[in-house]
């Protein structure tokens, strides 16, 4: 009896966590294999399938809430996942986000994640309290370090309605042979100024053999890439802060006398050379940070020009270059144009990029400007309104 | 009547040998006129013949290179065979040891039938054996420049009319002593020298520009007076030689929108384009902005992964391959290119050991593996630090070693010399079937 017992207890330390570990990783061969229809992300609280933790926190990670039992209208089952975003900014980085990840806060530093060949798509529910709540976007992979995983997908902004609604990450064609960050999405202070409530349910990766790889459609012109603060027409991030970033001050919900709309973009450029380079510009990209690394951007083809509206704080501020395109790297913009030097006035002048006889169908760098201390010694203080391709 | 018979019958002979007589006319014509015609033709087509070098423009707009009324390809590299401990300074067109027959030799193997050197040397017999013995022993044409003063102290003086005079005069001394020679292609005038238009090198004004105040038409007006310029100089190397083209050097496309006007005689435009794997919409953005064709007169990868610190021949054979593969695609009646392009020339033949720190003669002994310049485009190394993945002594074909083979640093091919070898044998322009990247 008693061996019986210690062949049990044996049975129950090793082999039990032994297949249960067969077991994690049974749906990757599925998956591999072409056979499993769909993976599990996350469905309910405590479910068996669920593969993934939103143990992410980016950003102003102070400024998430998380209830990832909420009982309030689930899509399906007893719990859906309820987040409160406030905007506050706890972080001072004005944007926050939550990864899915597996293991938990692995960042890339861990072994984990599923291969998850085989899947087409990724869908998930969503709704938000009041409808009008907008995610900046949604990602899948993506995570880097020493296991980075295989494949980015992102696809937003997402403008949430205030019943469930299905939305979907096409996947055909991407390389899913490791994924750590199952899920995510990412939203900003100032897509949601007075911050927001949603949730999420039910999100899985699927199998869906009739599914065709998406292309990039010809956009629709006009295309903003800043219209207002919180307009979900604002297509690129000013991410790619250049050459002394530490001189550039960026308010992008600038209120005081906009050219049209509630706000404009208010840049200070102090010349005081922080990183050494004398100079210094901002590059607005799809997605934030892509300096030609992943593909992204967007198909403008139908643009022949793109305008804006800028002024100088006193007149005669001297920018060196205003640009569309022009990021290298393996994902290159498709063509640039430029304008410059341009001497501001102290009025609203419009200013157009021609964009004639341009190659427009691939775009990461909607926009750009640059200057230097050498044209702006005291440096230079503008404003940025209303910059769209036409 | 019977008369009236006859009369008709005669007349009918007489209309019959009239006949007779006219189709002998038109016979006697068509023996003797139509050939004296045809000589005629023959010999004026002959007393204008073609030039030895020349563009032609196929009905479909395309450009092609004809020498020797053959199309031509340029498979080009730049040289400048300095070697290990020396600079820029070193009169290589005279060393004893005649480097270009042991690169010209390896050239041939590879494929390579043409060179590009910026400017040619002071002796000019010395130039003159090198552009022979590449020729006669390997077929391999001279591309000749010249820096139109680009790199004078203080700074180039165009609309200067004292600096102008002087440096045509030195660029028609230089078409002068080297047009007759078989084993020239072609003329490249200036390399990047529009960059000092914008300020961005070598900046220079007029005092009419000084008075302009908006800095966007003082650009304009210097794009006008440098393009200006040297549209003078090629009407005059027409008028001495109408035997190869001129063309247009020019850093990238940036403005060739003024060119079109300043410039409109010049045969070709020779970009230096350093893009990564693709030229991106270079074709098509030149034929809509000054419809010329289009030599890549510098372009390249190099061999040293800046964020890895160690050599990498597969990343420079990388991107090679693949910018090899757009220029075959945009060569005259390419299916789906824009065909406007004549050929590439890469950068560059040989590795040059002097050229990281230029002002210390004790580092050129030394291949430095320091970066000074930043490009994205070459991204499997932008990771570095500061970005900084260009490694300017890295840039060679082959490679050198300090150790000597025929009097000479020796030559050892990089991968890329092979992968490019096998292309020009083969062009395969559809890269389905290869490895996405680099293999590592």
């Amino acid at each position: 009896m008693k061996k019986l017992l210690v062949a049990g207890l044996f049975a129950v330390c090793f082999l039990v966590p032994a297949f249960a570990q067969e077991q994690a990783s049974a749906p990757v061969k599925e998956a591999a294999s072409g056979e499993a229809k769909e993976f599990v992300v996350y469905t309910d609280k405590g479910a068996r399938d669920n593969h993934y933790i939103p143990s992410g926190w980016m950003g102003d990670y102070g400024d998430i809430k998380l209830n990832d039992q909420s009982t309030d209208n689930p899509h399906s089952g007893t719990t859906c996942m309820q987040f409160i975003y406030s905007a506050k900014k706890s972080q001072n980085q004005g944007w926050a986000g939550c990864y899915w990840q597996n293991p938990p806060n692995n960042w890339g530093s861990k072994k984990g994640g599923f291969d998850l060949t085989g899947m087409t798509k990724l869908t998930f529910w969503a709704r938000g309290a009041k409808g009008g709540e907008t995610l900046q976007k949604v990602i899948v992979g993506g995570i880097k370090g020493t296991y980075s995983d295989t494949a980015l997908v992102e696809t937003g902004p997402i403008e949430l309605t205030d019943t469930w609604k299905q939305y979907t990450v096409n996947l055909v064609g991407k390389d899913l042979s490791y994924i750590s960050g199952g899920f995510g999405w990412v939203s900003t202070a100032d897509l949601a100024p007075e911050g927001m409530t949603f949730y999420v349910d039910d999100v899985k990766f699927e199998a869906d053999p009739t599914l065709k790889p998406e292309s990039k459609k010809q956009e629709a012109m006009p295309f903003y890439v800043y219209a207002d603060r919180s307009s979900r027409n604002n297509h690129y991030i000013p991410s790619g802060w250049m050459g002394d970033f530490g001189d550039i001050k960026y308010d992008g919900g600038w209120k005081e006398d906009p050219y049209l709309g509630d706000t404009c973009i208010k840049i200070i450029y102090n010349g005081k050379g922080a990183q050494g380079a004398r100079w210094a510009g901002i590059f607005w990209q799809n997605p934030a940070n892509n300096w030609g690394t992943i593909d992204g951007g967007f198909d403008l083809s139908k643009a022949s020009k793109l305008t804006f509206w800028a002024r100088g704080d006193k007149g005669g501020e001297r920018i060196e270059e205003f640009k569309v395109g022009g990021i290298m790297g393996e994902f290159a913009d498709s063509d640039s144009s430029v304008i410059g030097p341009v001497v501001l006035n102290k009025e609203w002048t419009q200013y157009t990029i021609d964009l004639k006889g341009k190659d427009m169908s691939y775009i990461l760098g909607g926009f750009c400007w640059a200057t230097n201390i050498d044209v702006n010694p005291e440096g230079a203080t503008f404003y940025l309104d209303e910059i769209k391709f036409e | 009547m019977k008369l009236s018979s006859n009369k008709i019958k005669s007349h009918k002979d007489t209309r019959a040998q009239s006949h007779k007589d006219t189709r002998k006319r038109q016979h006697w014509c068509l023996c003797v006129f139509v050939p004296l015609v045809c000589l005629v033709f023959l010999l004026g087509m002959a007393s204008v013949p073609k030039p030895k070098v020349y563009i032609q423009k196929l009905k479909n707009g395309h450009f092609k290179l004809m020498v020797e009324r053959k199309p031509y390809i340029v498979k080009g590299v730049c040289y400048n065979p300095i070697p290990i401990g020396k600079n820029h300074e070193y009169d290589w067109w005279s060393d004893p040891n005649k480097p270009w027959l042991v690169d010209g030799k390896l050239m041939k193997e590879m494929g390579v039938n043409t060179i590009r050197v910026y400017q040619p040397g002071e002796d000019s017999e010395a130039v003159k054996r090198v552009i022979r013995d590449l020729y006669e022993q390997y077929g391999i044409r001279t591309i000749l420049g010249h820096w139109l003063g680009f790199w004078e102290y203080p700074c180039p003086l165009y609309g200067d009319q004292v600096f102008e005079d002087r440096i045509k005069k030195e660029v028609l001394d230089m078409v002068a002593t080297y047009k007759d020679e078989p084993g020239v292609l072609l003329w490249i005038l200036g390399n990047e020298n529009n960059f000092s238009c914008l300020g961005q090198v070598n900046p220079w004004s007029t005092d009419e520009i000084d008075k302009e105040p908006d800095p966007q038409k003082q650009k304009v007006m210097k794009a006008r007076t440098y393009y200006s310029y040297v549209g003078e100089i090629t009407q005059e190397i027409h008028k001495i030689d109408p035997d190869h083209p001129v063309a247009l050097g020019n850093g990238e496309l940036i403005g060739l929108e003024y060119a079109k006007d300043s410039c409109p005689d010049v045969d070709l435009v020779a970009c230096i384009i350093y893009r990564g794997k693709t030229f991106g919409n270079l074709f098509k953005s030149l034929k809509v902005t000054f419809d010329k064709p289009l030599l890549l007169s510098e372009f390249g990868a190099d061999a040293y992964d800046a964020y890895r610190k160690k050599e990498d021949q597969n990343m420079q054979a990388f991107f090679l391959e693949s910018q090899w593969r757009q220029i075959y695609g945009n060569l005259a009646n390419s299916e789906n290119g824009i065909g406007n392009c004549i050929g590439g020339i890469m950068f560059e033949w040989g590795d040059e050991w002097w050229k990281y720190n230029q002002s210390s003669p004790e580092t050129w002994s030394v291949q430095d593996k320091e970066s000074n310049w930043s490009n994205g485009s070459y991204y499997f190394d932008i990771q570095a630090a500061g970005n900084k993945n260009m490694n300017e002594e890295w840039f060679g074909i082959v490679a050198l070693s300090p150790e000597q083979e025929f009097g000479l640093d020796k030559r050892i091919p990089r991968k890329a010399y092979y992968v490019i070898r096998e292309f020009w044998k083969n062009p395969v322009l559809d890269d389905k079937g290869k490895k996405k990247g680099k293999s590592k």
